[in-house]
């Protein structure tokens, strides 16, 4: 009985991604039917018409937040390297800094900085756009890095140096390797969480910078159930492609250099 | 020297980018005290923030925030903990149940929306589903949960995501816990359930709590749910500061970042007393 109840809550939960996928096929569901009525898939039509720009766009964003993720990664990396293997003054104000974003809403941070972005000339590019979404993921890839190296420790790293190989060596052959699982999880998070991001792409890219997000967020405030489901599952297709795509990339390109396995 | 600098060279690009975010908060603050240069407006003034204290919307639109926060919060804790405890009990758990509960951590938030639009709006697949059962006779006798002044839409939507997020957050400490520790409170003597409240329970319970107050900060602070299926009386504070925000009436941004600060500060105050609190559970139970 209680097994069941476990099972119950995640299929009530995963339920309604069956509609979501259904609708980009329905051409009339009236109600009360069940069963609706499947005609041509009007809503990809739309997204592959030339018209809409729609595959530019996605593509666009998809490029977009690769940039944002690799970014990320290459900052947090040795900021995480250094939190797990340093003792320094004011290492725990970094810490808690480093987290904020996860407590204080970028809702407001992003409308409190948009005025000196425009100052800057940081508003309504490209390079503001990557700026603020380096932030919203920041902190789970410096949480993710920091765990696994918390969980290798840095005894092998010291045994390569005494061995002599220099840093980049070092960071190649044995860091990496060793913690391409966090990398991975890390890399995954950061690229969802910009790929996500409505609000302050639209509010620091001033309409310019068109994200994916910001194609499908008017077609689920106007309630268009056939175009919203249809960019919609092509979002969430595009996120499990890339994901997959960059996991087994990342995993072949080290697979060389892990001598460990 | 350069040993004891390297840390902080190691630091300094996540540093810089954070100091985006500090600068953010900063320029928040001094624009709600009516600070903002290039407009012109340069004279620091409180009267802003008597603006927004007095008016009867801002409360209004705080409470909203309050209850909704609280509400997917606080269903999201009760379910998720108790499906994680299901799994963490049935090892003979399938696969697919074990994988399959993560997909909402990973769908955006807008996408939660249309989820809680195709299935709860007055002719969503719930209501056909309960027509067809013979519940209900026509459409307008299922309730509106959609731009509804209870707010039950947005808690839906946020509960589907919170729900998988405690789930996942709640095995893997659980996954963690020493079983010798249930062990030795069995063999004690400890029924299953004593077993559960006096040894996992306790273990788990910082996890729950830290859980909660993501979600709480997050929906808090967060602008698209309530945009999109909130009702327009009383709106969600982010809601209420992204309208003033964007009014052609510059005069108003002030406005905005008073509500902006205060989201703000009630989500750093809270993360507060979770430490707080966070120590003395620590002590309670050692």
């Amino acid at each position: 009985m209680k097994d069941f109840f476990s099972k119950l809550i995640i299929f009530i939960i995963l339920l309604p991604l069956i509609p979501l996928m259904l609708w980009p096929f329905i051409a009339s569901w009236r109600w009360p039917q069940l069963i609706p009525l499947f005609g041509e898939a009007r809503g990809f039509k739309h997204f592959f018409s030339a018209g809409s720009n729609s595959v530019n766009i996605l593509l666009f964003s998809v490029f977009l937040s690769i940039v944002v993720t690799i970014i990320t990664l290459a900052i947090a990396l040795p900021a995480a390297k250094a939190i797990a293997f340093y003792s320094f003054r004011g290492k725990n104000m970094i810490k808690t800094i480093i987290l904020l974003p996860v407590i204080v809403p970028m809702v407001a941070v992003s409308m409190g900085i948009h005025v000196s972005f425009i100052y800057l000339g940081l508003a309504n590019n490209c390079i503001g756009v990557i700026l603020i979404h380096l932030i919203p993921g920041l902190p789970y890839a410096v949480r993710i890095l920091l765990n696994s190296f918390l969980l290798i420790g840095d005894d092998i790293a010291t045994q390569g140096k005494n061995l002599g190989a220099n840093s980049l060596q070092v960071l190649w052959h044995i860091t990496l390797p060793l913690i391409m699982p966090g990398v991975i999880a890390a890399s995954t998070m950061v690229y969802i969480i910009s790929f996500s991001q409505y609000f302050i792409t639209f509010l620091i890219g001033g309409g310019r910078v068109v994200t994916f997000s910001m194609l499908m967020f008017p077609l689920i405030e106007r309630g268009e159930r056939v175009l919203a489901s249809t960019y919609s599952v092509v979002f969430l297709a595009s996120i499990l492609l890339v994901v997959i795509v960059g996991d087994k990339a990342m995993k072949g390109f080290f697979s060389d250099s892990n001598f460990l396995v | 020297m350069y040993k004891k600098l390297k840390p902080y060279l190691m630091l300094l690009p996540v540093m810089v980018v954070m100091s985006v975010f500090i600068l953010g908060l900063i320029s928040a603050v001094l624009q709600s005290f009516g600070y903002i240069p290039i407009f012109g407006m340069t004279e620091i003034t409180l009267r802003h923030y008597m603006n927004i204290l007095e008016s009867r919307s801002f409360f209004r639109a705080l409470a909203f925030s309050i209850y909704i926060s609280f509400a997917s919060g606080g269903i999201s804790v009760f379910i998720g903990t108790y499906v994680a405890y299901l799994i963490y009990r049935n090892k003979k758990e399938t696969l697919w149940v074990r994988t399959l509960y993560k997909i909402p951590i990973a769908v955006p938030h807008a996408i939660a929306v249309l989820l809680v639009f195709i299935m709860l709006t007055q002719s969503g697949v719930l209501s056909r589903i309960l027509y067809n059962l013979g519940v209900i006779d026509n459409l307008m006798e299922f309730p509106e949960l959609i731009f509804d002044r209870g707010g039950v839409g947005i808690i839906i939507a946020y509960t589907w995501k919170g729900i998988p997020f405690i789930i996942m957050i709640t095995l893997g400490i659980l996954k963690k816990i020493d079983l010798r520790l249930v062990d030795t409170a069995l063999n004690l003597g400890a029924s299953k359930k004593e077993a559960w409240w006096q040894v996992e329970f306790p273990m788990i319970l910082p996890t729950i709590f830290t859980g909660f107050i993501l979600l709480f900060a997050f929906s808090f602070g967060a602008f698209e749910v309530p945009f999109l299926i909130g009702p327009s009386a009383p709106r969600a504070l982010p809601v209420v500061a992204y309208i003033q925000y964007t009014s052609i009436d510059l005069s108003l941004r002030p406005q905005a970042m008073v509500i902006n600060v205060i989201i703000s500060m009630i989500s750093l105050i809270l993360v507060y007393v979770y430490i707080l609190a966070f120590r003395s559970i620590k002590k309670y139970f050692g």
